[in-house]
């Protein structure tokens, strides 16, 4: 069944839909964040989520992995399915769900662990390595594709926490690369980083692409145009405006689109 | 007019002589403290330190056959008959054979001399025989106790003045106990019988020890943290990071710390009606204390718990819950390791609370006066189910005897007891320090 699901996209073309939401409402408590957002998010795509603070682009993120479940208070309506399943479906353990959309958070934060087991812990607690070669392997793979492993191969046990912020930010990316997820969510990757880190971020997520669907949020509009393909608007939890990257900054269907890409609200 | 930044105005002085009035504040009050502090301990160590020390008597005592056994046997049974006022006549004998080789001569008579020795000393030489019958016909050198007063006299708590007023001794007692020191006869040594003897009784404070309150204590300690430890750190964690946050919850959680300040006497209230009249443990036993001490720890210990877990930052849960771990494994892996050096001090100044807490012990009965130590086990108690004693208690309970002695031995047991909180905070800090991380 799986197998069959991977011939499928490698046999498609890259524009495969992988995320799809309809009608997603979220609340806390008595604030309604998100309203009725409706997206079709591509496979080996980067889809950015631009809009001013507290649009509620980094809440509808979470909905991707179900993060916003740890919120009590948050409540979620609506359905949205990766690969066409249902992932609020009751049979759906947030716990496989998150192994297979994995995400990087707005600060850079590693476990105080060393930096070989930030990046094993994943695949140790899902079984993803059968002996310690394996996960040696996993570890230097992961490395290799967050960019870090020229900088960290010498001091893989030295700890994670004590690397720079770009340093981290990368080592948040490893790891999260490391259980193999199909899907990346990326909250403000980049907003405690300097330009130099920033910049080796963009790089990193523009590979990444080749292998996974990347949806990242963004308070740059520059990096949005930078590394993305598809860029959603949002303004006050609505979906403004959803399209290809080039036409959103060029030539925005909507005027609250434009007014917020020219600067004159957010 | 221009204001020069030279000279300062007047608001500005104001402010400064305020806080100049803070700061003097402040380091008063810690003056004060630290005065306070100095003067407890000036106090306790001047009146415990010697407390540490005994003076003793060496005498070669003949144990003549017909005395100690009348059978000749050597059978240790019908030995035992022989009571300690058996063996009193050979103590005395031995110490007015002693004045006389020395070539001392004195007022007193052969019973006022033979009071020089301790009561207890008899039961330590009939112990010693019992123990090894052989001894038997031989004349043996003993280190006996000499007695409270002679003890006294050593270490300046007792004087002539003063001895002419007491009943039970008298100046020449103590001058012919200075002549026999002179002699090398009476030496002062350290006092190992403090930490391992059982108590005595209100006649002879020289042979009172602290042995049973600190196995009782020690017990209590282990019921604590056998107890309190796994049911505290559990119900933190299922409260700090499982349980939905609602008025439930909320309830629970003010009541942990009503709990934290209900005054200790009232668990020993609970321990008195739950544990003695319902579940008929046996009284004055260091399991029932524990007990009582584990009802009176974990709010301390649960909220010192829930704080630590508290401040580990959120984004390390976020971190494993990201990567997919379950919500178990981002607690166990990520989130308590970070918080066991708050959780373990936390524990260290609880356990430390418990040590020396005495109120609940007097109620469920632990200010007994117990002279034998615990039976390691009997199938009829258990280990922790022997009437016992502990630390506070027994200062507790040699502060009221009458004998001056005995605020020598309390002060003693002071001292020993804030050397054992010393040694667990110093843990606590130790642990604090050794797995502090930063993240």
């Amino acid at each position: 069944m799986e197998d069959m699901a991977q011939m499928d996209r490698a046999m498609s073309t890259q524009h495969d839909i992988k995320i799809s939401a309809k009608g997603v409402q979220v609340y806390y408590g008595d604030n309604h964040a998100i309203k009725d957002v409706n997206v079709e998010i591509d496979d080996k795509t980067v889809t950015a989520f631009i809009g001013p603070s507290g649009c509620g682009k980094s809440t509808f993120l979470r909905c991707i992995n179900r993060m916003n479940d740890t919120i009590d208070i948050a409540r979620v309506v609506g359905d949205i399915r990766i690969d066409g399943e249902d992932i609020y479906d009751p049979k759906v353990d947030p716990v496989q769900l998150r192994a297979k959309v994995g995400m990087v958070f707005q600060k850079p934060n590693p476990f105080p662990k060393s930096i070989y087991d930030n990046v094993a812990y994943g695949p140790k607690i899902h079984g993803l390595a059968r002996n310690k070669a394996d996960l040696d392997e996993i570890v230097e793979k992961s490395l290799r594709k967050a960019a870090l492993w020229n900088e960290a191969k010498d001091r893989l046990d030295s700890p994670g926490t004590g690397l720079s912020g770009g340093q981290q930010q990368r080592l948040c990316i490893a790891r999260a690369i490391a259980t193999a997820p199909e899907v990346l969510l990326m909250d403000e990757p980049c907003s405690a980083l300097d330009p130099i880190a920033t910049a080796q971020v963009e790089e990193l997520i523009d590979e990444l692409r080749q292998s996974y669907s990347v949806v990242i949020v963004t308070h740059s509009m520059q990096q949005a145009a930078r590394v993305s393909q598809k860029t959603a608007f949002f303004h006050l939890g609505n979906l403004v405006e959803y399209d290809d990257t080039d036409k959103i900054f060029t030539n925005p269907h909507d005027p609250r689109t434009e007014s917020y890409i020219s600067g004159r609200i957010g | 007019m221009k204001n020069s930044l030279l000279v300062s105005d007047a608001r500005t002085k104001k402010r400064n002589a305020a806080e100049a009035r803070f700061k003097a504040y402040g380091l008063s009050a810690i003056v004060v403290a630290m005065l306070a502090l100095a003067v407890l301990l000036t106090s306790v160590l001047t009146n415990g330190l010697s407390s540490f020390q005994q003076t003793f008597i060496a005498l070669p005592i003949e144990l003549s056959e017909d005395r100690v056994d009348k059978q000749g046997n050597r059978d240790p049974a019908e030995m035992a008959k022989t009571t300690t006022i058996g063996y009193a006549p050979l103590l005395r004998a031995a110490i007015v054979a002693e004045v006389e080789r020395q070539g001392l001569t004195t007022a007193l008579s052969d019973k006022d001399l033979g009071e020089l020795i301790s009561k207890e000393a008899a039961a330590t030489v009939r112990d010693r025989v019992l123990a090894n019958p052989d001894l038997v016909g031989q004349t043996v050198t003993f280190d006996l106790l000499a007695s409270g007063r002679i003890d006294g006299y050593f270490k300046g708590r007792v004087t002539m003045e003063s001895a002419a007023l007491d009943g039970n001794t008298s100046p020449e007692a103590l001058m012919i106990a200075q002549s026999l020191a002179d002699a090398g006869v009476i030496d002062t040594k350290f006092n190992w019988n403090f930490f391992t003897a059982p108590d005595a009784s209100v006649q002879r404070p020289e042979a009172a020890g602290l042995g049973v309150a600190i196995l009782g204590s020690l017990y209590m300690m282990l019921v604590v943290l056998f107890l309190a430890l796994p049911i505290g750190v559990a119900s933190s964690i299922y409260l700090e990071e499982f349980a939905p946050k609602n008025r439930i919850t909320d309830i629970i959680e003010v009541n942990i710390s009503n709990l934290a300040a209900v005054p200790s006497i009232v668990y020993g209230i609970l321990g008195l009606a739950i544990f003695i009249n319902f579940m008929e443990f046996n009284q004055s036993s260091p399991l029932v204390g524990g007990l009582v001490l584990t009802l009176m720890t974990l709010p301390t210990i649960i909220i010192s718990t829930r704080a630590a877990l508290k401040s580990v930052p959120p984004s390390i849960r976020d971190a494993a819950l990201g990567v997919g771990a379950s919500k178990m494994q981002s607690v166990f892996h990520h989130v308590l390791p970070l918080a066991a050096p708050g959780i373990l001090t936390g524990t260290i100044i609880g356990l430390a609370q418990a040590l020396g807490e005495t109120a609940p012990l007097l109620l469920i009965g632990m200010v007994a006066f117990v002279r034998e130590y615990p039976a390691a086990y009997t199938p009829e108690a258990g280990l922790f189910g022997e009437a016992s004693t502990a630390l506070p208690v027994q200062v507790f309970n040699w502060t009221q005897r009458s004998d001056p002695a005995f605020v020598e031995r309390a002060s003693g047991a002071i001292i020993t007891l804030l050397v054992f909180l010393l040694i667990m905070n110093a843990v606590a800090i130790y642990l604090r320090r050794r797995f502090e991380r930063r993240w």
